[in-house]
This record gives C-alpha cells, sequence and structure tokens, in this order.
C-alpha cells in the first residue's frame, strides 16, 4: 500500500517537472544554473559571491518590508523608524536585519573582489565580470549612503551632511553634485525625498539587471580555476612544452596549432594571449 | 567577427535613424532629466536660493555672555517642496509643521579677543586674550545709538556652528576654551579662528548682519566664502 503511493507520487512528480521542462525548459535551466563545479582548493572561497548575493537579497527582502512603516518626511522619518522599533511587531529584528546585513555585506563585497583579485579571476575572459562587480560595488556603496539619512536621527543627518560636503569637494562638478544631492542649497525636506527615491526605488532598479548580469557572464565562463579549466590549462601547458620540445630537436618544423579543449571561442582566444 | 546588422544600412536610413533617433532621444531624455536636476538648474544656473532672503532676529546683544561664546537658534524661511512659498500662500491653513518651512541653524555669539600673536593656519592658531565686550552693554540693552551699534558690530564674532571641514555642529567647550567638532577634531578658538584638526579654514561668519535700535541682532542667510571658491566648495549647509 505505502509503497504503491511512493511510486504513485513519484510518477506524479516526474509527470509535473517533465511537463514543466517540455513547455519552458526550466530543469535544464536550474541545473545549469545551480550545478558548478569549483575546485577542490580553496572550495570556501568560493562561497564569499553567494554571501553577498545572500545579503543583497536580505536587503530587498527587509528593505520592502520596512517601507511598510517607514515615512519619508522630514516630519514623520523619525518617529516612524521609532514606531518600528517600539510597536511592530518584529520591528527590531527586521530593522536590525537591514541596519547589520547592510554592514556585513560591505565586508562580503570586500572579502569577494579580495578572493577574486589574488586569485587572478578577473583575467581574460572574466574582465567584464570584474568590471560589472565595480559598478556593483559602487551601487552598493550609494546604498549604504543614501539608507543611512532614512533614519533622520542626529548620526545619520551629519555623517550625510559630511558624505555630501566631502563630493561638494570633488573638482569642477562639487557644486552640482551637492545641489543634486540636497534637492536644493540647504538640507530640507527635498534631501529626504530623494534620498528615498535613491535608496528605495533608483539604486536597487539598477542592481537588480546587474546583479543578473553578473551571475549570467559568471555561468558563462564559469568559476576561475575550475576543474574543467585547470585541466585545460594543464593539458595546453604540456602541449606547448611538447611542442617546445619537438622544436629544439626539429629546428625547421612548423609549430602547429595548440591543442584547445576550451567551451567556446572568446575562451580560446583569450587563452591564446595568456598564453604568450 | 559578430555581425548585428546583416542588410547593408544606406545613407539615407544613416541620416534617417540619426535624425530621429536624435529627436525621440530628446524627447525621451531631457524632460527626465530636467525633473530630477531641477535644483541643480535653479542653484547653479539660476542662482537661486532655498532659503528666504530676509533678515531674521537671533537675540538681543546683552544676552551674550562676556566670557565665553553663546548660542542661539535662527529660523530662516525655508522653500522646499512641499514648504514652496506658492503652496504656503495658496493654503496658509495648512501649515501643520513648522519644520517643512524653516531651516534651523545654530549661531555662536561672542565678543572678540584680541590677538596677540597671530597663528599660521595648518600650523599654530592665534594667541588671544579676554573677550572684550562693550562697556555699555553694563548699563543698556537697547536703544542703542549708531556709534554704539557701529561699536557693537565691531566687537561682535558672529559665527555659524558648521564647521568648516565638512559641516558638523561644532560646540563651545568651557574647559577646553575651544569651539570642539565632533566630527574629526576640529578647534577653533573663541573668534572662530583656527586653531587644529582637518578644517581649511576658521569657522563661517555672517557677513551680513545687524542691531538694532531694539538692541537685537538681525542676519541673513550668508556667510563669508572666500569669493574665487565660490562655484566649487565650501558650502554650508
Ligand atoms: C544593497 C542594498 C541595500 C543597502 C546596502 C541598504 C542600506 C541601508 C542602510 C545602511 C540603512 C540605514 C539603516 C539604519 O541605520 O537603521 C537603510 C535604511 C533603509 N532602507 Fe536600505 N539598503 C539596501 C536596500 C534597500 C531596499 C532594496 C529597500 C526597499 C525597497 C530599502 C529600504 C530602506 C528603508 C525604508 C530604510 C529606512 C528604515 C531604517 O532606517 O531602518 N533598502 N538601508
Ligand atoms: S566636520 Fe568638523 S572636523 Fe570634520
Amino acid at each position: 500500500m505505502i509503497g504503491r503511493i511512493k511510486t504513485q507520487t513519484v510518477e506524479a512528480s516526474q509527470f509535473l517537472v517533465d511537463w514543466m521542462e517540455h513547455r519552458t525548459g526550466i530543469v535544464t535551466m536550474l541545473e545549469h544554473f545551480l550545478y558548478e563545479p569549483v575546485p577542490k582548493r580553496g572550495a570556501w572561497l568560493y562561497t564569499l559571491g553567494s554571501a553577498v548575493l545572500f545579503t543583497i537579497t536580505l536587503q530587498f527582502l527587509t528593505g520592502i518590508l520596512l517601507l511598510f512603516y517607514y515615512a519619508p518626511t522630514t516630519d514623520d522619518a523619525w518617529n516612524s523608524v521609532e514606531y518600528i522599533m517600539t510597536d511592530a511587531y518584529f520591528g527590531q529584528l527586521i530593522r536590525g536585519i537591514h541596519y547589520w546585513s547592510a554592514n556585513f555585506l560591505m565586508a562580503f563585497i570586500g572579502l569577494h573582489m579580495g578572493q577574486v583579485f589574488f586569485s587572478g579571476g578577473y583575467k581574460s575572459p572574466r574582465e567584464l565580470n570584474w568590471i560589472v562587480g565595480v559598478i556593483l560595488l559602487l551601487l552598493v556603496v550609494g546604498l549604504s549612503f543614501t539608507g543611512y539619512l532614512l533614519r533622520w536621527d542626529q548620526d545619520g543627518f551629519w555623517a550625510s551632511v559630511v558624505g555630501m560636503k566631502i563630493g561638494s569637494y570633488s573638482p569642477f562638478v562639487g557644486g552640482y553634485v551637492i545641489h543634486f544631492l540636497l534637492g536644493g542649497d540647504v538640507v530640507g525636506p527635498a534631501t529626504l525625498s530623494r534620498f528615498f527615491a535613491i535608496h528605495v526605488w533608483l539604486l536597487p532598479a539598477m542592481i537588480a539587471p546587474l546583479i543578473g548580469a553578473h551571475l549570467f557572464l559568471l555561468r558563462r565562463h564559469g568559476v576561475f580555476g575550475s576543474e574543467f579549466e585547470y585541466t585545460d590549462r594543464i593539458a595546453k601547458l604540456h602541449e606547448r612544452q611538447r611542442l617546445e620540445e619537438y622544436a629544439r630537436y626539429e629546428a625547421d618544423e612548423d609549430e602547429g596549432e595548440p591543442y584547445v579543449g576550451r567551451r567556446d571561442r572568446a575562451d580560446r582566444e583569450g587563452y591564446e594571449r595568456d598564453g604568450e | 567577427m559578430a555581425e548585428l546588422q546583416k542588410d547593408p544600412i544606406t545613407r539615407s536610413d544613416f541620416l534617417g535613424f540619426g535624425v530621429m533617433g536624435a529627436i525621440v532621444g530628446a524627447i525621451l531624455t531631457i524632460p527626465p532629466a530636467a525633473f530630477v536636476l531641477s535644483p541643480v538648474i535653479k542653484t547653479d544656473l539660476l542662482g537661486e536660493s532655498d532659503v528666504g532672503s530676509g533678515w531674521v532676529e537671533v537675540a538681543s546683544v546683552s544676552e551674550v555672555s562676556a566670557e565665553e561664546p553663546s548660542h542661539f537658534k535662527v529660523e530662516f524661511p525655508l522653500e522646499q517642496v512641499y514648504g514652496e512659498r506658492a503652496i504656503q500662500k495658496k493654503y496658509p491653513g495648512s501649515q501643520k509643521s513648522d519644520m517643512k518651512y524653516k531651516l534651523d541653524n545654530a549661531i555662536w555669539l561672542s565678543w572678540k579677543a584680541p590677538i596677540k600673536q597671530q597663528g599660521r593656519q595648518g600650523s599654530t592658531g592665534d594667541i588671544v586674550g579676554k573677550p572684550e565686550r562693550p562697556a555699555f552693554l553694563d548699563q543698556k540693552s537697547e536703544g542703542f545709538t549708531e556709534s554704539e551699534r557701529k561699536e557693537i558690530m565691531s566687537r561682535l564674532n558672529v559665527l555659524s556652528n558648521s564647521c568648516a571641514h565638512l559641516g558638523c555642529p561644532v560646540r563651545w567647550f568651557p574647559h577646553e576654551q575651544l569651539f570642539l567638532c565632533p566630527c574629526h577634531g576640529g578647534m577653533y578658538d573663541i573668534n572662530g579662528g583656527w586653531v587644529g584638526g582637518p578644517p581649511p579654514r576658521g569657522m563661517y561668519r555672517y557677513t551680513e548682519a545687524e542691531v538694532r535700535e531694539n538692541g537685537k541682532l538681525y542676519v541673513r542667510h550668508k556667510y563669508d566664502i572666500e569669493p574665487g571658491l565660490d562655484k566649487q566648495q565650501p558650502y554650508v549647509v
């Protein structure tokens, strides 16, 4: 009896999976997205990127929750945060997560960048992913900066004044920068409105597609130093050594095309340049 | 070579795309850009300010302590988004909040202390003596004559509390006999002169201040920002 239910359930779910796969291709896609070979050595370091993704996701989720109570006006901002902290159920938790996760996010991003930098993961053909990453970093810095003013307490207020005035010292555009951020020439209601718009709409809307691009490029080229890549590189190295050996014995023989087992042409071209 | 377009593009096509593209692009980008940048256009290009240009009362000068700086809150009328003058005029009764319509600033007033030895910006501050309060203030606190008002203004430091480094609010510390900034440790003497820390100059002074018959000090929202720097820095916000 139990056995029969079990087989029936398995069949039913298999049917559902197949049904979805036929119509959307989602299963192969998920497989493609979720399974990625990484080298055994230093495997934990490869989770730093996921840690960044996780904390950003937390920011989006808790940020949206905070918006249920947060009121972005000079009169109400502080009060509404106070309400979140004292009256709303789990308000301290939700705001606390948004606050701490913002801090850890910066730390994770730093570590993640360090890992990519020191392992040389930014090299061809992954330069663009480094560039996308740097843009993401700048956007997250922008989010941290604009979020802090939203509390509208002494800390956030003066930190933002200092930040804006630092911006005002940028060469040639300083005045425009600070007046853009202030929404006028002094701190006032316009400043809070803009910071709110930038924090809650503009930057998240810019960040989301770039995260997509970052992941797409990651999957396209694989994590740097993945098993296959090492195998390839070592094979290529051996091949070259072999050819060099030949060349030494038979001085006038053509060099010949070295073996390249890359997934696509862009990679191969990158590699040939690497090898020089 | 990757190819985006298979058909060759003709010269007139190219021109057509270019002209249409420019027009459509302008229609799509100019309104939102101008919308978002309107404060920049208003302040930097048209030279407007959100702060009302009228005189605002600070305090009676006789209230300024003889030994130490005294601080006063000033409220400048402010026009920004929902506090625009047009809106305030249109709906006078809807003034639910003070904050929307006012820019709160703090002013430090002190009697000038004579400089005994001139310091140098970046190395040492001035060596100053005791602050000199006009003696006639002991007798009267209003109804000053023309010459008395002149004397008061020549002896009074009218300082903004906005640090000349990056704008944090500075406060007088009686024990140190200095203005100290909480943000990065800027230090100023009783005249607002630079003593130590990162600020590149002394405290900002109000350039438009006057004492009236009633013995009160009035100011406008104007500071002694070096003229050569006005497009760049620093901004008193
Ligand atoms: C990478 C993403 C983000 C970062 C780094 C970030 C950072 C911050 C920071 C540092 C604060 C100040 C928190 C505090 O001191 O209490 C803040 C506040 C806030 N954030 Fe974000 N944030 C992010 C994304 C979002 C998103 C996506 C939303 C909404 C859609 C959001 C909504 C808010 C709101 C409403 C507040 C004000 C409430 C408060 O101050 O606690 N945030 N954010
Ligand atoms: S803002 Fe005063 S020392 Fe930096």
